[in-house]
């Protein structure tokens, strides 16, 4: 199975030029050729929200190699520091000077590597326990499965055209990508984003018909005071990549209706290619605060402390997946790419939720101490040690979700301290600045048991 | 303090920039700061600032610090 359906096409926003059907096919059979020249080894494509950074992974999904998607936007020892622990055979749309062992191309020039397992087709960036990005290794049936099942529930034809309102090295808008080309739908390559006048010229001139957002997407549509009376096109909206705050989702979802629209609260992790749950929109009023039921192919079940099972409803623990969907597991290493599937189908989302009666699931919480930054997940445990290793003078630091940012609490830090530190973290993260908020404290709240009293701080937050 | 340097302060603070940025002729989209998220604070920052609401066409049409002057400028922020 293609992922690229006959009818598939690609707009270029910003120049107008449209990729379509047997075009599209050609440019991505064009670069393909170019990629089976490579030397074995993974492939890194650093992404872009733009037309050559599509072409490229679809190329290297469609001819069957391994590829990770790298932000164009990452520091570049960073970068400098996973071509060392992946040796990949190219980094496609590499800049600047190549680093040893690789051609002014930033091909390798060694021609021997490890070959990567003939199922794995993504590696998508995700947090180590250690501060340093480790890949999620997706495979080929994982990421088309994922594609067709979201291509499903949301009901996405060949005539919906979806704009790349996501990065596409980032899971959610990878699948955006994925789920359109798959149906032979329209996707808008648009890379200023919602809150620039040339995405709105877009939605009106390719008439485009659906966004999908994050929290933080849904915040400034509310500041921009987003009208769907105004878009006559635009009728589907998603949802993902965290918890949106219950009054949103009512105020959006009452928005799509009025004007004959309809609105999509999903759920999902990397680990998952992303998608597990999406509310049906015609249910969405009646389940506010659900994730939804498990998507076509897959089935959540609960965890409880003492390692049982359960599906009966409202019962709290530990939220396992079971679909065709998830990852064969993480790569920290070069020979790791080569490893099968380790994960037999199971996802453990260390989520905390129930299950309804209906099967919808309903998210309590998480296990480990975990944040989203603007959509993206950041280990709280991590980022305390990054702040720690950071070279700034630092007291004791606790760090609590909050929303869409993260609050991190530093004992007597002066104004100055705040800032760099917030800077500190902006760039060893590659985040939004503002999506840290340090601030001073003059001693951090303990528990009897000594331990960082963190409830307490999150209510502070 | 005039207008012109009243909002320098105001996008130096609310994108965290450095010294070094060329703050006056800074457009939406040049440095990773001022991106979709660091626009939204941005908006909000000013608004604050200089107790004025802007217009959704405003947000979007807000492409550099010098438009942002002007629609200061004629929404007689002072």
């Amino acid at each position: 199975m293609s992922l690229l359906a006959p009818g598939a096409r690609l707009v270029d926003a910003t120049s107008g030029e449209v990729l379509a059907g047997p075009e599209l096919r050609a440019a991505v059979d064009k670069i393909s050729a170019e990629l089976a020249a490579l030397p074995a080894g993974v492939l890194f494509a650093r992404t872009s929200v733009d037309v050559p950074s599509v072409l490229r992974y679809v190329a290297a999904f469609e001819s069957g190699r391994a590829v990770a998607l790298l932000d164009a936007g990452q520091d570049r020892e960073v970068l400098l520091g996973l071509v060392a622990r992946f040796r990949p055979a190219a980094v496609l749309g590499g800049e600047g000077e190549p680093p040893a062992g690789y051609t002014a191309d930033w091909v390798r020039e060694d021609a021997d590597g490890v070959v990567p397992h003939p199922d794995l087709a993504v590696l998508l960036p995700t947090s180590g326990s250690t501060g340093n990005p480790k890949f999620v290794r997706l495979s080929r049936q994982a990421v088309l499965a994922n594609a067709e099942a979201i291509a499903e529930v949301l009901g996405i034809t060949a005539d919906e055209v979806a704009p790349t309102s996501l990065p596409l090295h980032y899971s959610y808008g990878m699948s955006v990508l994925n789920s359109h080309l798959l149906r032979g739908a329209t996707v808008v390559v648009e890379p200023t984003g919602v809150m620039g006048r040339p995405f709105w010229q877009a939605v009106e001139e390719h008439k485009i018909t659906s966004l999908a957002g994050v929290p933080y997407h849904y915040e400034m549509l509310k500041r921009l005071r987003f009208d769907p009376a105004k878009y006559p096109s635009l009728r589907t909206i998603t949802q993902a990549g965290g918890k949106l705050r219950e009054d949103l989702v009512v105020e959006f979802n009452d928005k799509m209706l009025a004007a004959g629209g309809r609105m999509f609260v999903m759920y999902g992790q990397t680990e998952a290619a992303p998608r597990m749950a999406t509310v049906p929109a015609e249910k969405l009023a009646e389940k506010i605060g659900s994730a939804g039921p498990a998507l076509p192919g897959g089935a959540f079940s609960i965890r409880l402390e003492d390692g049982t099972e359960t599906s009966v409803p409202d019962v709290v623990g530990e939220v396992l997946y079971r679909g065709p969907n998830v990852m064969m597991g993480y790569a920290e290493s070069e020979e790791e790419l080569a490893e099968p599937d380790s994960r037999g189908g199971l996802l453990e989302t260390g989520d905390l939720g129930r299950l309804d009666a209906d099967g919808y699931l309903f998210i309590t919480g998480r296990l480990k101490r975990i944040g989203k930054v603007f959509g993206n997940r950041v280990n709280l445990d991590d980022l305390e040690q990054m702040l720690r290793g950071s070279g700034l003078d630092i007291g004791a630091a606790a760090a609590v979700p909050a929303g869409d940012k993260v609050v991190v609490w530093v004992e007597n830090c002066a104004a100055d301290t705040r800032k760099a530190a917030a800077k500190a973290l902006s760039e060893k993260l590659h985040m939004h600045v503002s999506g840290f908020d340090v601030r001073d404290i003059d001693a951090l709240p303990l528990l009897a048991s000594g331990k960082i009293d963190y409830r307490s701080l999150e209510g502070r937050a | 303090m005039d207008l012109q340097q009243r909002l320098r302060n105001t996008f130096v603070e609310a994108l965290a920039l450095g010294e070094d940025v060329d703050v006056e002729n800074l457009k939406y989209r040049d440095i990773d700061e001022w991106d979709s998220v660091g626009h939204m604070a941005l908006v909000a920052a000013i608004e604050d600032e200089f107790d004025v609401q802007f217009e959704t066409e405003q947000v979007i049409d807000m492409s550099s610090f010098k438009v942002s002057l002007d629609m200061l400028k004629d929404l007689g922020a002072e």
